[in-house]
């Protein structure tokens, strides 16, 4: 295609007319450094991996410069497709986490089915058995404006993530939802998935040592190439405007999670070749930017070339060049190995697990040979279509975008006492942010794989149990709160971390790593640009200052992530939403603890005190119907001791039940625990401080109330005392109703049936 | 004691199905579809696990039905030798015609329909756990060999066509008049409510799970696997230790052999 000679408008316009994303001087500088003008497959090719999506270009910057990667249980930071913790001397668990906005919004049970489709092969391509995901899900008012559209595109996700994940055979253990009109026209979709892998198993996505010298075989497995999601992360890089919906609708993948099933199976025998062989291959599966990514960012990796050639790939049509190396088709893996094994690696994907047979056209086969010099060739037809410096296609590009605050007039509001507290707990149980999550979760298998110890609705975090004889779990959790975001992007960022790791530590499990998937919108905009900044800062000083237990100073590593900008629409970008996940280890399964209450007569106990924090509240938005200032932050030392208490307490098994304070405050978190159960509670917060009561109760103040058992209050508060806390003392567990009393006047009295059928029905009515 | 667990492209439960088949101390192998189906008939027994085998594609477990495997399963079956299909190996077993009398397809499980008050409140794929009603004799079925009639277990299912329904009433009046039926969904006090929660899935008489007229083919939707260990269990009430009521299903069947060839 030319470039070399054109004017900037006629180069604008034939790039657009092409399809091509890249700006003129991307192209030029490609033009420049080939000496040449580039092929219109080279174009694409560049197109892809420079775009956002897969460069990084605008926040890599930002991420190197705050985010702490390292610590003493990372075994892979965030290098490849995802990141490594040990848990024991033997065993790792391998995670990461992505988002599938735009293809969500667009194709809701395509896009979230292809999002899990790709997080699991990002994780069994480490070597790993794939043991969970969990769902962050955002949607818009399913009361507002938009309400028809948020509630077809909510089933939509609901259901394609059902579909995918139970077929599969893997758990969902845990998950969020929100709805905020901010996610009217871009649904946050993000998945993340945990594996498990011994240490020494462990299978890189590179180029292994010497694979260029000995000529490794480079092997395409799966499904046939076809034109599916070509242009699927251009296309994720840019604003999403309505009136592009029906071109866009071809970026979108499709999802095939009975082929994955069956994959899967025979990954697991390319595993065990190559740990009864002793060798080492390369092995990556094929997401965004499709083949051309997965197969240079490994030769890249491993510091050497590779040759391709198109006629060799089994593929389901004739196809253009440009189609065959970027398009996004799923279910597809790359490996990069010994000669003498491809046979044999053949046969296991062709023969043993019948592949033709399985699925129409889907197979193993070679398709190219590594090479030591560094250039990224591809043959089609028995031409060149592509020869470019391998390292200077995945280099990509860096952008230092500019960055200015956005200025909200946020002021506090200054709200009257409600008369009747029942009510406006009613109204906040029904919420759909705060309703019960039975109405979508039983659509997922939490079950599957047996391994399942805390599934979703038991607690504040899942736990799953993935190696026979042993007795360690892993506990997942995420979160994040747009309503704080939009007040504080830094506060935004920093409360998700802590409370991804409250969420875990409520179960008894120390939280070992992060994960992080930004939600923005476009970068290009100081505005937007700022507040990824913040946010990326708020989460990196929480995770650095809640520190590794048992490793005092040192953070809590971040070892995965992803950056999903351009979030926005003509109508405006989504609030801040950096997504946490947070994995925690539990040494002993048999230790772990629920939220709802076990035991009349035990006590309850109220950890973390009330601050007038209640910006971006349940309590402001729902009953007043404003936002606020005053957003909850996070105080390290003392969110810090407060999570180490619950965790020692669980340890010690004088806890019968833990349930974190968030959405709603300490009386919807009180509420929950009883609503769960078959039992009351009968509280008083005379002793938790000076605050008008419904700030109190609504407050969004970090915390736990915990059940501690009858007659280990002495330990408990021990426990507590040794971190500087001083836990308050609520009352105990009943036989009754939930009764909230202070200074011997009665604040809130429920029905648990009542109550129970208000928290019952608010998602169910917001999704139907 | 050898245990084939049968694996169709789209099975995902044999691996904790094996496991719980190896903690009962019997023996036991995935069994690939494209295994040559003679080697099926050196097997003492037969677990056909949970999935989609072959994308549920037509209707959950027909194209299963018709492997060669499912053949040499039901000659199997007439030695007496013993069948528990778990989820969709129900669905597999109903398809095939094994269940519910071995003479052709005279059942169906349709998608899940839930009613309460005369209403349908939901449709379709449902993961929960749910109590269980043992209602037959004691030694009637082979997968509940060593359980008494009015036992209550409580076992997770998770499906979208666990609605068992029969054209001809007959057929469900055979199945009682018989003996045949084996589980009903039940409250935790063991009444049979037709009502969702209790019917979880809208089955014609609560039904969860049958046998065949010999009682050596079991086909369950319920998945016992996964309440093999107490720590599998929910911790709504203190815990438990030990193993889960899962493991009476597997537990049974290994008696069932045992018992067969003294």
């Amino acid at each position: 295609m030319k470039v070399i000679g054109l004017a900037d408008s006629e180069l604008e316009s034939s790039l657009r007319k092409a399809g091509i994303g890249m700006s003129v001087s991307e192209a030029r500088s490609i033009a420049s450094i080939l000496g040449r003008d580039p092929t219109l497959a080279e174009l694409f090719c560049y197109d892809a991996m420079w775009s956002e999506h897969c460069s990084y270009k605008s926040s890599r910057a930002v991420l190197r410069e705050f985010l702490p990667t390292e610590g003493p249980n990372v075994v892979l930071g965030p290098v490849e497709d995802s990141g490594i913790v040990s848990i024991d001397d033997e065993w790792c668990v391998v995670i990461s986490h992505e988002s599938h906005n735009h293809p969500s919004q667009i194709l809701p049970n395509e896009g979230a089915a292809t999002g899990i489709g790709g997080i699991v092969r990002d994780v069994n391509c480490m070597g790993a058995r794939v043991v969970a995901t969990a769902d962050p899900l955002r949607f818009g008012d399913p009361y507002g404006r938009e309400s028809s559209r948020v509630r077809w595109v909510a089933e939509g996700v609901v259901d394609g993530i059902w579909q995918y994940g139970n077929a599969l055979g893997v758990p969902v253990i845990a998950g969020d939802v929100v709805f905020s009109r901010c996610f009217d026209y871009n649904c946050l979709v993000n998945v993340v998935a945990i594996g498990v892998v011994r240490r020494d198993e462990i299978i890189r996505s590179r180029a292994p040592p010497g694979s260029g010298e000995k000529g490794y075989d480079v092997i395409l497995v799966g499904k046939p190439t076809d034109s599916s999601g070509f242009g699927g992360v251009v296309f994720a890089s840019d604003t999403l405007r309505e009136e592009e919906e029906e071109t866009n609708r071809g970026a979108v993948q499709i999802p095939d999670p009975f082929l994955k099933n069956v994959l899967f199976k025979a990954n697991e025998d390319l595993f065990r070749l190559v740990r009864e062989e002793g060798v080492e291959i390369g092995f990556k599966d094929l997401g965004g930017g499709g083949l051309t990514c997965a197969s240079s960012e490994m030769g890249a990796a491993g510091g050497y070339g590779m040759e391709i050639d198109l006629d060799r790939l089994h593929v389901a049509g004739e196809f253009p060049p440009e189609v065959l190396c970027i398009a996004e088709t799923q279910e597809r893996f790359l490996i990069i190995a010994p000669r003498e094994l491809s046979e044999r690696i053949l046969r296991i994907y062709n023969v043993d697990w019948d592949l033709p047979n399985v699925y129409e056209g889907a197979r193993a086969s070679v398709i190219g040979r590594m090479t030591t010099h560094d250039r990224y060739i591809v043959r089609h037809r028995g031409e060149e279509v592509v020869n470019v410096p391998i390292k200077h296609l995945t280099g990509g590009i860096r952008y230092e975008r500019a960055w200015r605050p956005r200025i909200r007039n946020l002021l506090e509001p200054d709200v009257k006492m409600p008369e009747d507290l029942n009510s406006v707990m009613l109204d906040l149980l029904s919420s759909p942010n705060i309703a019960s999550r039975e109405h979508i979760y039983r659509y997922y298998d939490t079950e599957v794989q047996g391994n399942t110890v805390i599934r979703p609705g038991e607690a504040d975090a899942g736990l799953i149990a993935p190696i026979r004889g042993k007795d360690f779990g892993i506990a997942l959790s995420v979160d994040s709160n747009p309503f704080y975001g939009r007040i504080s992007p830094y506060w935004g960022g920093a409360t998700a971390v802590a409370e991804a790791m409250r969420n875990v530590a409520a179960i008894g499990a120390t939280p070992s790593t992060l994960t992080d998937c930004l939600n923005f919108g476009n970068p290009e905009k100081p505005e937007a640009f700022w507040e990824f900044r913040e946010s990326v800062r708020g989460l990196a000083d929480a995770a650095r200052n809640l520190w590794l237990k048992g490793y005092p100073g040192q953070p809590v590593p971040i070892v995965s992530g992803n950056v999903s900008f351009y979030n926005e629409s003509p109508e405006g970008a989504v609030d801040p939403s950096p997504v946490i996940a947070c994995v925690g280890v539990m040494k002993d399964i048999n230790k772990a603890i629920t939220m709802p209450l076990k035991e009349c007569g035990d006590v309850l106990y109220l950890l973390g005190p009330r601050f007038d924090e209640l910006g971006g509240s349940e309590y402001y938005r729902v009953i007043w119907g404003v936002t606020g200032a005053n957003v909850p932050v996070v105080r390290f030392p003392l969110e810090r001791s407060m999570i180490y208490t619950v965790i020692d307490a669980v340890d010690r098994e004088i806890l019968r039940a833990a349930h974190d304070i968030s959405n709603g405050g300490m009386a919807v978190t009180a509420a929950e625990m009883c609503m769960l159960s078959d039992h009351g509670i009968s509280i008083d917060i005379s002793g938790v401080g000076d605050m008008r009561s419904d700030r109190l109760l609504f407050s969004e103040s970090s915390g736990f109330i915990v059940e501690v058992v009858d007659g280990a209050e002495q330990e408990f508060v021990s426990i507590a005392s040794s971190y500087n806390l001083n836990p308050v003392r609520l009352g105990r567990v009943s036989t009754g109703s939930i009764e909230i009393v202070r200074d011997g006047k009665v604040l809130v009295r429920l029905d648990p049936e009542d109550a129970r059928d208000a928290w019952s029905s608010g998602l169910r009515e917001a999704m139907r | 004691m050898r245990i084939a667990v049968v694996q169709f492209p789209g099975t995902n439960c044999e691996h904790e199905t094996l496991v719980a088949v190896k903690e009962c101390g019997m023996d036991g192998e995935i069994f690939r579809w494209n295994r040559p189906e003679q080697e099926l008939c050196e097997f003492d027994g037969y677990v056909i696990p949970g999935g989609f085998s072959y994308q549920d594609r037509v209707r959950a477990g027909v194209i299963a039905s018709k492997e060669p495997v499912m053949a040499t399963l039901r000659e199997e079956a007439e030695r007496g030798k013993p069948i528990v299909g778990i989820c969709n190996g129900f669905q597999v077993l109903v398809e095939s015609g094994i269940l519910p009398f071995g003479d052709g397809v005279r059942l169906a499980l349709a998608q899940n329909v839930m009613i309460r008050g005369g209403e349908i409140v939901r449709r379709g794929y449902y993961c929960a756990w749910t109590m269980l009603r043992h209602d037959a004799e004691e030694k009637r079925c082979s997968g509940s060999y060593i359980l008494r009639r009015g036992d209550i277990l409580s076992i997770p299912i998770a499906h979208a066509e666990g609605n068992l329904v029969a054209s001809d009433r007959k057929v469900i009046e055979r199945l009682i008049d018989d003996g045949q039926i084996v589980f009903r969904y039940c409250s935790e006090r063991g009444e049979i409510i037709n009502e969702f929660p209790v019917n979880v899935n809208g089955s014609t008489e609560n039904i969860a799970g049958i046998c065949n007229p010999e009682g050596n083919v079991l086909g369950m939707m319920p998945h016992p696997e996964r309440a093999f260990f107490a720590w599998q269990l929910p911790r709504k009430h203190p815990r438990v230790q030990g193993y889960g009521p899962g493991r009476l299903i597997f537990e049974s069947m290994k008696r069932y052999i045992e018992e067969r060839r003294s």
